[in-house]
C-alpha cells in the first residue's frame, strides 16, 4: 500500500486574511513507517498575467504570458528529519501569512480568477525522503481576502437616465421618434459584503420591453512594455425585468457578487482590475428574432444601454441598507397615489 | 303423491348471508382508507361468499379528472411539522387550484420547456454543449414550432424530474439537484397554456418546496452538529436566532444564496430564492426585509399571470417564517391591483375574443388575490384591518376607512370576504358607496353587493344604519335585471325581514314580480328566487302574510309558476308538519288546481302541477294527530279529486296512517276501520284495474294487520272482481300481464295469512283465480298455475312460514289440518298439474317454452316429496319439453335435475337422457354443457351418469 499525504485547512471555505495565520494539518496515511529528511511547507502567491486577443497587438500576443508577479514565497520546515510511524499521522501547522518583519500588506491582493489576470495562493507540503525515494507532496489553494477597510463606506449611488438621446449607437427609428425614458440609481461604489443595489423605473417606452438585464463586467489591464492592454469581459448577467413591465413601477436592482470572479478594485503599477456595470434594455422587435444571439453587449438597433464604472471595496457598509428598502416602498406609495 | 314437508326456519338460516356489524354507514363520507380496512375485516366472509357489494365499489366515474398531486405531497413534509395548520391549508388550496382550472388533455409545449419534451437525456450532455444550447435558446424559442404532449406525459415527466432531483441530492450531487430545480422553475416562465398554469404552478412549487426543505435540513444539520457528529447546539425551529448559528453553517447557507442569486433569468431566480427562503433565518435576524425585496423584484415579471402566481408563492413561503408582518403582502396586493388596472384599461385590439381572454386571465389570477388577502387579514384585529385599508389606499385615515379612491372590484371582493365583521357592519354605507365607485369588468359588481349583504347578515344586530344601507341597495338594484336583482336582494332579505321593514319588503317583492312576469326563469334565477321564498317562509310565522304578499301581486301564468315553486320548495326538504303551512299549501294547491285547465289534463305542464300537488299531499305529516290527517285526506279528495295520481296517494296515505296508528299500539280499531273504509271508497274511482287490484290488496293487508278479517275478505273479493273485470277490459299487453302476474303472486302470498272462510272453504279463492286464468296467455297461465301449486304446498305445512301480526287472528295452520284438508289441497294441485303440461305445450315460442318448463320443474321439485311415481311421470314429461324446445341453458336443466334427483332415484336416467339431448343439440366443447357435466359428476356420484356421459 502506497503512502498518502493530504493537506487540510482549518476552514472549509479556505478563506484567510493576511493578518491571520494559515492553520491546518498534514495527514499522512502509510502502511509502513517512513523515515524522512524533514517536512517542509511552501506558501506561494502570485499574479499571473497573460495577454491574448482583445486589444493586444500581433507581436504582444506572440509573447503571451507576461512574467508573473510574486506576492508571497516562503518555505518553512514543519518537522526536522525523523520518522513517521505507520498508520495515520496528523501534523498540525500554523503559519502567519504576513511576515511580521516587513510591512508589505499592500502587496496581498485578493484571490481573483479573471481572463487575463489571475491571482492565486497555494500551499504545498513536501516530505523529503532523500535521493532514493520520491518525495511526497500535496498542494492546496487557499483564498486570500484582504482585511476590512476602516471606516465603513456608504454606498455611492448615481442617478441615471436612459433615453433615446443618450444612446451612442443607432436605434430603431420608431424608438428614436417615439422615445423611451428609463431612470434609476445604482451604486458605483459597493462593498464586497453586500449585493450591488439600486433601483430602476420604466417611465415611458414606445415599444414594449422584452427584457432588462444588469451585466457585471470586469476590466483587466496589463502593462506590457510601454503599452497598457485592456480587456473588458462579462462576468455575470442578472435579469431584472422579464417582459413588458408596468410603467412607473420601481424595480429593485439586486445583484449578488459572485465569489472569486470579483475582488476589490486594484490599481497596481503593472496591472489593474476594475469593474463596470451595464444596464441593457432590450425592446420587443421583430428584427431581434432574425438575428442570432451574439455577445449581449454588442449594441443593436433594438437595445438601449448605459455603462457605469463600479468600484468594489472590501469594507463594511454603513448601516443604511434597511433605510434603503423603506425608501423604496415610500417612493412606491407616492407613485401609486399619482398614477394608480 | 305427497307434499314435501319444509322447515322454513332452518332453510332461512342455511340460505341467509352471514351478517357482520358495520361501524360506518356506507353512504357516509368517510375516508377511503377506513372503507378499505373494513373490506379487509370482511376478507373471510368474502372468501366464502363471492358476492358483489355495490356500496363498496369504487366510484370511478364521479371523480373529476385532476392531476394527482398526492405523491408530491408525501415527501415534502420536511420542516412543515411546526406549521401544521398552514400546511393543511396549502394542501387544500393546491387541490382547489387544480380543480378550479381543469386542463384539456393536450398541452402544447414551446421549446422553452424542452426540459419536459426531451426525456431525461438533456441532463447528461457535456457542459459545453449545454452552454451552447443556452445561447441558442431565445432563438429556438421563436422559431421552432410548438410540440403537443398530453397532460399526463407532462405531469409524469415532472414526477421523474422530482425523483431525479431527490436522487441527486441523496447521492451528494447537490449541484445537479440545484440545476435541475432551476430547470423546473423555468417551466413557469411559459404561460402560453394559461389554463394549465395553476396546475403547473402546483407541481413546480412542490418540487421547489422539496428542495427548500432539503437545503433547510442540511444547513440545520450543519449548524447543530460538527463534522465528527458532535452536537454543537440545538436550534428549535420556532425561535432560534441567527447569532446562535455557527459560522460554518452560515457560510454554507450564504453559498446557497450566492448560487441562487447568480441565476440569470429573473423568474427562476425569485422562485429558487423563495424555495430556500426560510434559510435566511440562519443568516439574519429579520428575514422579512428580504421579502420586501422579493416583492419588488417580482414587479420585473411582465407577464401578469406569471407575476400573480409568483406573488402567491411569496405569500406561501413567507408563512414558513415564525412571525411575519404583512407589509410586503400589502405591496403585493397593490402591485396586483396595478396590473388589473392595466389589464382593464388595455384597448380592445383586433381580436374579437379579447374581452373573453381578459376575463379568463382575471379569473386565473383570482386565486392569488384570494390567498394573499387571506394571509393579510387572517385573524386580524379591527385596528390592524383599518391600517391595512389605509395602506391599500382605500381609506384616508383611521376614521375614514373607505373614503379613498375606488378599488379594483375583484380585489375589493376578496377584501370584503376577509374583513372583520365589525368593520363591515360599521362602515356598511361607505362600503356600498365604494362598490358603486368600483365598477370595472374584473368582477361582477352585483356579486360584491351580494357579498356585503351576506357579510352583514352574519351580525344583523350590529349594523350601524340599516335604513341607509337598505335604501342604497334598493336604489342600486332598481337598475338591474332579474338575475342580478334577485341575487342581491336575496342577500339583504334577512336584514329587511329582521328589521321589520315592510315597506321595503313590498318594494322588493313588487320589483321581483315586475321583472319576473312574462319571463322564463333561468336556473340561477330560480335558485335565488327559491332562496328568497325560503327566507320569507321561514321568517313569517303567519304564512298567510306571505301568501297575500306574493299572490296578490302575481297573476296569470306567473302566479301558477310561483305557486308551483312554493309547493316545490315546501316539499323539497322533507315532511311538512306545521298546520298553518299545510293549510296555506292546501290553499295554494287548490288555487293551482282551479287555475289548471282541467280539459287539457294530458298537458305536460299540468302533469307537473298534478305531481307537485300529489307530492305535497304525500309529504304532509300531522304527527300523532291521525284523525286530523285523515280529515285532511278527505278534504283533499273533495277538493282536488280530479287528479288521479293524487287519489292513489290518498289511498296509500290512509293505509300508511292506519299502519302507524296500529304501531302505536293503542286501541285504534275504530280509526283503522275508518281508514280502511276511506280507502275502500276511494279505490273504485281510480281508473286502471291493475292499480285498483294492487290498492285493494294493500288495503286488505292493512285491514288484516288491524284484525279486521271481514274487511280484508271483502277487499280480497273486490280484488278478485277486479281481476275478473279486467278479463275483458284489457288485451294481452305484456306489460299488463307482468304486472298482473306479480299482483296475483302477491295475492297468493297474502292468502297464506288470511284465515280461510270455513263456509266457502279455504280453496274458494284459489279456485276463483283458476277460473280467471283460462282466458290468459299460456305464459301467464303457466306461471299462475305454478303459484297455485306453491300456495297449496305451503298451506299443507304444519307450520306456516309467516302469520298475520295480530293476536286475534288465527293462522291457517291452526284452523285447518287433518288428512281431508291435505287431500283437498292435493286434489286441487293434481288438476292444476294436469293443466300445467298442456298449457306449456301451447306456448308458441321455443325458448320461452323451454324456460317455462324448467321453471315449472323447479316449482314441482320444491313442492313434492320423493317416491311419487305419478309425480315423476309428470316431471319427466315436463322435462322433456325443454329438450324439444332446443338449445336453452343446460346448466339450468342440470340444476333442475338435481332437484328432481331428490324426488326420485330414477331421475338419474332422466339426466342422462337430457345430457344426451344436450350433446346432440350443442357442440361438445360448449361451456354450458361441459360445466353441467362436471357439475353432475360432482354432485351425482352414481356411475350411471359418468358412464353415459363418456364420449
Amino acid at each position: 500500500m502506497s503512502t498518502k499525504i493530504d493537506l487540510s485547512l482549518s476552514r472549509p471555505n479556505r478563506i484567510y486574511r493576511p493578518s491571520e495565520p494559515l492553520e491546518g494539518k498534514i495527514v499522512v496515511k502509510s502502511a509502513s513507517s517512513i523515515s524522512h529528511y524533514g517536512i517542509r511547507m511552501a506558501l506561494n502567491g502570485s499574479v499571473n498575467l497573460q495577454v491574448r486577443g482583445g486589444s493586444a497587438g500581433v507581436i504582444e500576443s506572440f509573447y503571451g504570458v507576461v512574467k508573473p508577479i510574486t506576492i508571497l514565497s516562503r518555505t518553512l520546515e514543519i518537522r526536522p528529519s525523523g520518522k513517521i510511524v505507520s498508520g495515520t499521522t496528523e501534523i498540525p501547522f500554523s503559519i502567519t501569512l504576513r511576515n511580521p518583519k516587513e510591512d508589505n500588506s499592500e502587496r496581498f491582493y485578493e484571490t481573483f480568477h479573471g481572463t487575463n489576470i489571475s491571482i492565486q495562493y497555494l500551499a504545498t507540503v513536501d516530505i523529503m525522503r532523500g535521493y532514493l525515494h520520491k518525495s511526497l507532496s500535496a498542494t492546496v489553494e487557499f483564498i486570500v481576502e484582504t482585511d476590512l477597510l476602516n471606516p465603513p463606506i456608504s454606498p455611492e449611488m448615481v442617478i441615471f437616465y436612459i433615453t433615446q438621446d443618450t444612446q451612442r449607437h443607432p436605434i430603431l427609428p420608431e424608438l428614436k421618434s417615439g422615445g423611451f425614458r428609463i431612470t434609476g440609481r445604482i451604486s458605483t461604489q459597493c462593498s464586497m459584503l453586500e449585493p450591488l443595489s439600486g433601483e430602476l423605473t420604466v417611465e415611458a417606452s414606445v415599444l414594449p420591453i422584452c427584457s432588462i438585464d444588469i451585466h457585471l463586467l470586469r476590466v483587466e489591464s496589463v502593462l506590457l512594455g510601454e503599452k497598457i492592454i485592456t480587456e473588458t469581459s462579462l462576468i455575470q448577467t442578472t435579469q431584472i425585468a422579464d417582459g413588458d413591465v408596468c410603467r412607473n413601477m420601481t424595480l429593485p436592482i439586486y445583484v449578488v457578487l459572485p465569489r472569486l470572479l470579483t475582488c476589490p478594485t486594484v490599481l497596481a503599477g503593472p496591472f489593474s482590475i476594475e469593474f463596470k456595470v451595464a444596464i441593457v434594455i432590450i425592446f420587443q422587435s421583430e428584427l431581434s428574432r432574425l438575428h442570432p444571439k451574439s455577445d449581449p453587449l454588442t449594441p443593436r438597433l433594438w437595445m438601449a444601454m448605459e455603462t457605469l464604472p463600479l468600484e468594489l471595496v472590501r469594507a463594511r457598509p454603513c448601516a443604511s441598507q434597511t433605510i434603503e428598502s423603506r425608501r423604496f416602498s415610500m417612493i412606491y406609495f407616492i407613485r401609486t397615489e399619482l398614477f394608480g | 303423491m305427497e307434499f314435501r314437508p319444509r322447515n322454513y326456519i332452518a332453510e332461512e338460516q342455511s340460505h341467509s348471508l352471514p351478517r357482520s356489524r358495520a361501524d360506518i354507514h356506507p353512504f357516509s363520507s368517510s375516508s377511503p382508507q377506513s372503507i378499505l380496512r373494513q373490506v379487509d375485516d370482511n376478507e373471510e366472509n368474502r372468501n366464502n361468499e363471492e358476492f358483489f357489494d355495490p356500496l363498496r365499489a369504487p366510484d370511478s366515474n364521479a371523480s373529476v379528472e385532476t392531476v394527482d398531486g398526492h405523491d408530491f405531497e408525501s415527501s415534502s413534509n420536511g420542516n412543515d411539522d411546526s406549521f401544521p395548520v398552514q400546511t393543511k391549508e396549502w394542501t387544500s388550496f393546491k387541490r382547489f387550484l387544480m380543480q378550479r382550472f381543469p386542463v384539456s388533455k393536450m398541452i402544447s409545449v414551446s421549446s422553452m420547456s424542452n426540459t419536459i419534451v426531451r426525456s431525461g437525456k438533456a441532463h447528461e450532455k457535456s457542459s459545453s454543449s449545454t452552454h451552447l444550447e443556452e445561447l441558442d435558446d431565445p432563438q429556438k424559442f421563436s422559431e421552432t414550432d410548438t410540440k403537443v404532449i398530453t397532460q399526463q406525459e407532462y405531469v409524469s415527466r415532472l414526477h421523474e424530474l422530482k425523483d431525479e432531483i431527490n436522487r441527486a441530492w441523496h447521492s451528494e450531487d447537490r449541484v445537479k439537484s440545484l440545476k435541475l430545480s432551476i430547470k423546473v422553475a423555468r417551466l413557469l416562465m411559459d404561460t402560453s397554456v394559461s389554463n394549465f398554469y395553476p396546475t403547473l404552478f402546483v407541481l413546480v412549487t412542490d418540487v421547489l418546496n422539496m428542495l427548500g426543505d432539503m437545503v433547510w435540513e442540511r444547513i440545520r444539520q450543519k449548524a447543530e452538529f460538527a463534522e465528527d457528529g458532535a452536537r454543537l447546539c440545538s436550534l428549535r425551529a420556532e425561535n432560534f436566532r441567527a447569532c446562535d448559528v455557527p459560522i460554518d453553517a452560515k457560510e454554507t447557507c450564504y453559498n446557497w444564496f450566492c448560487k441562487v442569486g447568480s441565476i440569470r433569468e429573473l423568474l427562476p431566480r425569485i422562485y429558487l430564492e423563495l424555495a430556500i427562503f426560510p434559510c435566511w433565518r440562519f443568516l439574519i435576524e429579520q428575514p422579512s426585509e428580504s421579502l420586501q425585496r422579493l416583492v419588488m423584484m417580482t414587479r420585473g415579471i411582465g407577464d401578469p399571470l406569471a407575476s400573480a402566481y409568483c406573488r402567491l408563492y411569496i405569500a406561501h413561503r413567507a408563512q414558513k417564517l415564525p412571525s411575519h408582518d404583512t407589509g410586503y403582502l400589502i405591496t403585493c396586493l397593490n402591485d396586483i391591483t396595478l396590473i388589473f388596472t392595466r389589464i382593464s384599461s388595455t384597448k380592445e385590439s383586433a381580436h374579437g375574443c379579447f374581452a373573453d381572454s381578459k376575463r379568463s386571465l382575471v379569473s386565473l389570477m383570482e386565486p392569488s388575490v384570494e390567498f394573499i388577502m387571506k394571509c393579510i387579514l387572517n385573524g386580524a384585529s379591527q385596528r390592524w384591518a383599518g391600517k391595512v385599508l389605509v395602506e391599500l389606499g382605500l381609506g384616508r385615515s383611521r376614521e375614514e376607512l373607505f373614503g379613498g379612491s375606488p378599488c379594483v372590484s375583484i380585489v375589493l371582493h376578496h377584501l370584503l370576504k376577509e374583513l372583520p365583521i365589525d368593520i363591515v357592519s360599521f362602515h356598511a354605507v361607505d362600503i356600498l358607496h365604494l362598490i358603486k365607485c368600483s365598477n370595472d369588468n374584473s368582477y361582477d359588481q352585483c356579486l360584491n353587493y351580494r357579498l356585503v349583504g351576506l357579510r352583514l347578515s352574519e351580525q344583523i344586530s350590529q349594523i350601524g344604519s340599516v335604513e341607509a344601507v337598505v335604501n342604497e341597495v334598493i336604489q342600486v338594484v332598481s337598475e338591474y335585471g332579474l338575475d342580478e336583482y334577485v341575487k342581491v336582494v336575496d342577500a339583504y332579505l334577512d336584514i329587511v325581514l329582521q328589521n321589520q321593514m315592510d315597506g321595503h319588503l313590498n318594494t322588493i317583492l313588487e320589483g321581483i314580480s315586475k321583472l319576473a312576469s312574462d319571463k322564463v326563469l333561468a336556473e340561477d334565477e330560480l335558485a335565488s328566487l327559491q332562496s328568497i321564498l325560503v327566507k320569507l317562509l321561514s321568517h313569517f310565522k303567519d304564512l298567510e302574510h306571505v301568501f297575500s304578499l306574493i299572490l296578490d301581486m302575481m297573476h296569470g301564468n306567473s302566479r301558477v309558476i310561483v305557486n308551483m315553486h312554493i309547493l316545490d320548495m315546501a316539499t323539497r326538504n322533507g315532511y311538512v308538519h306545521d298546520p298553518t303551512t299545510i293549510q296555506l299549501l292546501f290553499e295554494i294547491s287548490q288555487a293551482l288546481h282551479s287555475d289548471t285547465d282541467l280539459v287539457n289534463m294530458k298537458n305536460d305542464d299540468n302533469q307537473q302541477q298534478a305531481r307537485l300537488i300529489s307530492r305535497f299531499v304525500r309529504m304532509v305529516d300531522h304527527g300523532v294527530e291521525y284523525e286530523r290527517h285523515l280529515a285532511f285526506l278527505m278534504e283533499c279528495r273533495g277538493a282536488l279529486g280530479s287528479i288521479i295520481e293524487l287519489k292513489e296517494i290518498l289511498v296509500h296515505s290512509s293505509n300508511c296512517l292506519a299502519t302507524k296508528a296500529l304501531k302505536v299500539g293503542k286501541k285504534h280499531t275504530a280509526f283503522v276501520k275508518t281508514c280502511v273504509a276511506f280507502s275502500e271508497i276511494t279505490i273504485p274511482s281510480i281508473p286502471g284495474h291493475i292499480k285498483q287490484l294492487n290498492l285493494y290488496l294493500g288495503t286488505a293487508e292493512v285491514a288484516l294487520l288491524g284484525g279486521l278479517v271481514s274487511h280484508s275478505d271483502g277487499l280480497i273479493d273486490s280484488a278478485i272482481n277486479c281481476l275478473q273485470s279486467s278479463d275483458w277490459m284489457e288485451g294481452s299487453r305484456t306489460l299488463d300481464s307482468d304486472e298482473m302476474l306479480s299482483s296475483i303472486r302477491k295475492l297468493c302470498s297474502l292468502l297464506i295469512m288470511v284465515p280461510g272462510n270455513p263456509e266457502v272453504g279455504i280453496l274458494h279463492i284459489p279456485k276463483s283465480i283458476l277460473l280467471i286464468v283460462h282466458s290468459r296467455s299460456p305464459r301467464l297461465k303457466a306461471r299462475i298455475l305454478c303459484a297455485i301449486i306453491s300456495l297449496s304446498a305451503t298451506l299443507s305445512q304444519e307450520r306456516l312460514p309467516y302469520h298475520a301480526d295480530h293476536p286475534e287472528i288465527m293462522g291457517n295452520d291452526l284452523l285447518f289440518f287433518g288428512d281431508s284438508y291435505v287431500r283437498e289441497l292435493l286434489s286441487l294441485t293434481e288438476s292444476v298439474l294436469q293443466n300445467l303440461v298442456d298449457v306449456i305445450e301451447q306456448e308458441p315460442s321455443r325458448a320461452a317454452r323451454g324456460s317455462l318448463s324448467l321453471e315449472a320443474c323447479n316449482c314441482i321439485a320444491s313442492s313434492f316429496k320423493v317416491g311419487s311415481s305419478y309425480l315423476f311421470q309428470k316431471s319427466y314429461e315436463i322435462l322433456m319439453l325443454p329438450s324439444q324446445a332446443g338449445p336453452i341453458s343446460y346448466n339450468f336443466i342440470g340444476t333442475t335435475n338435481l332437484c328432481l334427483s331428490r324426488i326420485n332415484e330414477h331421475v338419474l336416467s332422466v339426466c342422462s337422457k337430457l345430457i344426451e339431448t344436450g350433446k346432440l343439440c350443442l357442440n361438445t366443447k360448449d361451456k354450458y354443457l361441459t360445466s353441467t357435466i362436471s357439475f353432475l359428476d360432482k354432485n351425482l356420484p352414481a356411475a350411471a351418469v359418468s358412464s353415459s356421459i363418456a364420449i
